[in-house]
């Protein structure tokens, strides 16, 4: 086949006859190209979205173990400060019990002499009874 | 008695509340590290911000300036002292505007106390200094200079002393610089607080060893708690010294004097930093850790007498329980009950505003008081005293005022119940500023008593005592001395200074019975009761013999004596447990049919009850009435038989004259029985008396004197010598036995002529020995 001269120039017709300066050989390819670029950059776009919705879930992930690991160490503290606090208590209640206790034993002597002032008058009663 | 505390719920400062202050009895001042000060109105439960001070002002104690004592009419202190960290104190004023601001010490301002008449102003810095400022903040003097901080002090009761503390030691340093300074180790950890009140004189002091102590002025231990679970941050006197109150961690108590805790609260405050008592005592405000005021009152507190038990149920009401039946009636009062007493069937309650007395519980008497902060309430049967801040006074059981003692220096705000001491007719007052001495005063007139000179002991007195009952002319005061010896003298006396007869020994508390004239004490350890206290004055070795002894052994350590009514003795153990011991019944009879002069029916009861003790007061008794029937009965029945013959003796007297000089012989009055004998004219009698007693040089000035019976002392005088062995080396004798010949035949007739004459003027002369012819 002769050679084109228009080629030769570097001038192309299309299917359309319409003047080209790029090989239609190659104006297909980067067409394709074209094509396949775009398709890839709505799939890189459609990963991102994918991967952003993953990270996204796994920070509000973490955001709750975060909250649930406080909550926890709260609850731990909490737990031993109510050890202590009853520990606090029983020791506060302790001493009102001795307190308590001391008060009794006042009373206990005190009852126990007023007894012995019942039995002594009771005596005294008989014996003045007896010898009238 | 226990507190009742309330909290607000929620804290009105925001960081630790540090101190406290009363003004009135029902305001407050507080101020913490947040740098305000607020004022607490009780009554209307309001809470003002009085001022906000500069951010460099951390306050650390807070004092009021005290009420005016004595009769000025201040109502309420127009300043106070407060301390900061950065070595100021500042005077400020009630509405919060600072007056002055003194530089005072390097590092923080750790106390800051006026005296209780005000005039001077102490402070105490973590520099370990102590220094003394005038009312108007001017540098008197340093007192103390020491390397470690003074983290408390307090003034001695007469506001010549200082308390302070130094690491474990505490220290009492007089103001005089030559005086000795007392100084003792108190705690096992650094002392925190220390207080010292002016009516009982005794020491308090906390320490992180978390202890508190009560300490006598002399350094003594009279009590030392168990140790609590938190160091003892806070203490403080109750004003009138009956009571204090010992704040910690959550932990308030409260405290009778000796030690022994009546009531424990834990108020969920954190550490209590710092208490105030109110001044009618009843009140008691802590700054607390946690930002609060902890307000707390004591209520149930307990009367009894006889059949009738009252508490103190609320501040204002009263609950009155008649024990034999049960029965309960209510006592409200219109404002809060600051005091109250129950005896000889009166109740007597002082508010802040009234007084009140009871005889039934439905109608009392009711009168205003001048002054609000009633301290002492002392009963009699027909009157009541009241003391103040500004006085004493006298009411009968009508309300009428009777009288109100005074007397230059008294300072009725420190007068307690060891010190004062009133019964129907005398009310009798230790002075305060010269401890021997003791004031007597008429209780209805309110005068000073006979010829306006005071009862003198010897030694300092600790606690006295007046009978109460029979006539006014026999009063008597039982009186205990430093020594913790009792002694017994009569109050009212003519002309000559009254004898101070020692009845007891080691006698701790004392109290008189309400009913009769019988004395009932703490010896050494066990409650001796003496039956006839005055048979010292007739028969001194009597005494022993009218005593009833009870052993001690039921009683643990330091009992003393609360009450002693009817046969009912009431005391109260170191541990704080009432106990009781009853005395029997007959004493008071025989007391009662003397006083009557019944002296069939005193003899029928020593016979029925068959007592030594009974019979030893007959005796007694009869022998003060100078009944010798009795008393010669008496006496026989106790086995003391030289005092028989001696009382057959006075009734074999020619005269009554006579009979009355060897009666008074009998209880040792010789003076006495000699001056009635000369009184009388018979002069050889009294000569005679002086020549038994082997009074010679007294005999022989008597003759002189009278210019009779010379010879008769200098043949006795011979006669005595003869027998002795030895010769006459008295001048005086030596000289007249020269002029004067002995004998005895004519001194004999002389006696027999001076005995008939005697018997000739007594009107009913009677069968006779004559003295000499008995020797």
């Amino acid at each position: 086949m002769a050679k084109d001269p228009l080629a030769e120039a570097g001038f192309f017709f299309d299917e359309l006859n319409k003047l080209r300066v790029l090989e239609p050989e190659a104006s297909q390819k980067t067409s394709e190209l074209k094509e396949e670029c775009k398709e890839f950059v709505d799939k890189i776009g459609q990963f991102q979205k994918i991967v952003g919705g993953l990270i996204e879930l796994v920070d509000e992930l973490a955001k709750e173990a975060e909250t649930e690991k406080m909550k926890a160490i709260g609850a731990r503290n909490l737990l031993k400060s109510v050890a202590k606090q009853r520990e606090a208590q029983q020791q506060q209640l302790q001493a009102l019990i001795a307190e308590k206790k001391m008060q009794l034993e006042r009373y206990r002597i005190e009852y126990e002499a007023l007894s012995k002032v019942e039995s002594e008058q009771n005596e005294f009663i008989d014996q003045f009874i007896l010898q009238k | 008695m226990r507190l009742k505390t309330s909290l607000l719920k929620e804290p009105k400062h925001i960081l630790h509340m540090i101190c406290v202050g009363w003004t009135t009895a029902d305001e407050l001042y507080s101020c913490s590290e947040d740098h305000q000060v607020l004022r607490w109105n009780l009554l209307t439960s309001e809470t003002s911000l009085v001022v906000k001070f500069p951010e460099d002002i951390y306050p650390v104690d807070l004092h009021w300036f005290p009420k005016a004592v004595g009769g000025k009419k201040q109502m309420q202190p127009e300043i106070f002292v407060l301390t900061s960290t950065d070595g100021k104190f500042h005077l400020v004023s009630k509405m919060g505007r600072i007056e002055k601001s003194v530089e005072a010490h390097k590092g923080a301002v750790l106390a800051g106390k006026w005296t209780y008449d005000g005039t001077a102003l102490i402070t105490a810095g973590e520099d370990g200094q102590i220094k003394i400022w005038s009312k108007s903040g001017m540098l008197r003097s340093t007192l103390v200079s020491q390397g470690s901080p003074v983290y408390s002090v307090a003034w001695g009761p007469n506001s010549d002393r200082i308390l302070y503390t130094s690491g474990r030691q505490l220290i009492i340093k007089p103001l005089q610089p030559s005086a000795k300074v007392v100084q003792w180790k108190a705690h096992d950890g650094v002392v925190l607080k220390v207080d010292w009140n002016s009516v009982n004189d005794l020491i308090l002091s906390g320490g992180e060893d978390c202890k508190y102590k009560v300490w006598d002025s002399f350094g003594r231990l009279l009590h030392s708690s168990s140790s609590h679970d938190y160091p003892v941050t806070s203490l403080s006197w109750s004003p009138d010294g009956e009571v204090f109150a010992m704040g910690s961690f959550n932990t308030l108590r409260l405290c009778d004097k000796t030690g022994w805790s009546y009531a424990l609260e834990k108020p969920n405050t954190g550490s209590v930093f710092n208490l105030a008592w109110s001044a009618d005592g009843t009140q008691l405000a802590g700054a607390c850790g946690n930002g609060h005021v902890v307000f707390a009152h004591v209520v149930e507190q307990h009367w009894e007498w006889k059949n009738y038990v009252i508490t103190l149920t609320k501040r204002r009401t009263m609950q009155v329980r008649n024990v034999m039946d049960d029965a309960v009636d209510v006592l409200e009062f219109r404002d809060r009950v600051i005091k109250a007493s129950l005896a000889h069937g009166h109740l007597v309650v002082a508010t802040s505003l009234q007084c009140y007395v009871y005889k039934n519980w439905n109608t009392p008497l009711i009168f205003d008081l001048k002054e609000g902060t009633v301290s002492l309430i002392l009963q009699a049967e027909k009157h009541f005293l009241l003391v103040d801040g500004a006085g004493l006074y006298i009411f009968s059981y009508e309300g009428r005022p009777i009288s109100s003692p005074n007397f230059p220096g008294m300072r009725a705000d420190i007068l307690n119940a060891q010190g004062v001491s009133l019964s129907n007719d005398t009310v009798a007052i230790r002075d305060k500023s010269d401890e021997k001495v003791i004031l007597l005063f008429d209780a209805l007139t309110g005068k000073v008593l006979g010829d306006g000179k005071h009862l003198t002991h010897k030694l300092d007195v600790v606690e006295i005592a007046l009978d109460q009952s029979g006539p006014s002319a026999d009063r008597k005061i039982a009186l205990i001395d430093k020594n913790r010896d009792l002694y017994l003298t009569s109050v009212r006396h003519l002309g000559r200074e009254p004898k101070i007869c020692k009845i007891g020994s080691m006698v701790h508390s004392m109290a008189w019975n309400d009913a009769a004239n019988v004395l009932c004490g703490i010896q050494d350890t066990q409650l001796t009761v003496w039956y006839y206290p005055s048979v010292v004055f007739t028969d001194k070795e009597l005494l022993p013999k009218t005593l009833f002894l009870k052993d001690g052994s039921e009683f643990s350590r330091a009992p003393h004596i609360l009450s002693y009514v009817g046969t009912k003795v009431t005391l109260r153990q170191g541990d704080g447990s009432l106990v009781y011991s009853s005395v029997l019944p007959y004493p008071a009879l025989l007391h009662e049919y003397s006083s009557s002069a019944r002296w069939e029916d005193a003899l029928r009861l020593c016979r029925f009850a068959k007592d030594q003790s009974l019979w030893a007061c007959l005796a007694g008794m009869a022998m003060a009435s100078r009944e010798l029937n009795t008393a010669e009965m008496a006496y026989a029945a106790i086995g003391e038989l030289p005092r028989v013959q001696y009382i057959n003796f006075i009734r074999e007297q020619p005269s009554k004259e006579s009979s009355l000089a060897h009666t008074l012989l009998f209880s040792g009055h010789i003076q006495e029985a000699e001056a009635s004998l000369l009184q009388a004219g018979l002069v050889y009698q009294a000569i005679q008396v002086n020549i038994d007693l082997f009074n010679w040089e007294r005999a022989l000035e008597l003759a002189v004197k009278h210019k009779t019976h010379v010879d008769t002392v200098l043949a006795y005088r011979e006669k005595f010598l003869q027998r002795f062995g030895r010769k006459e080396t008295n001048q005086r004798f030596l000289q007249y036995s020269e002029g004067v010949e002995v004998d005895w035949e004519k001194i004999q007739a002389k006696i027999e002529m001076e005995l008939s004459k005697e018997r000739e003027k007594a009107a009913n002369a009677s069968v006779r020995s004559s003295v000499a012819s008995r020797r």
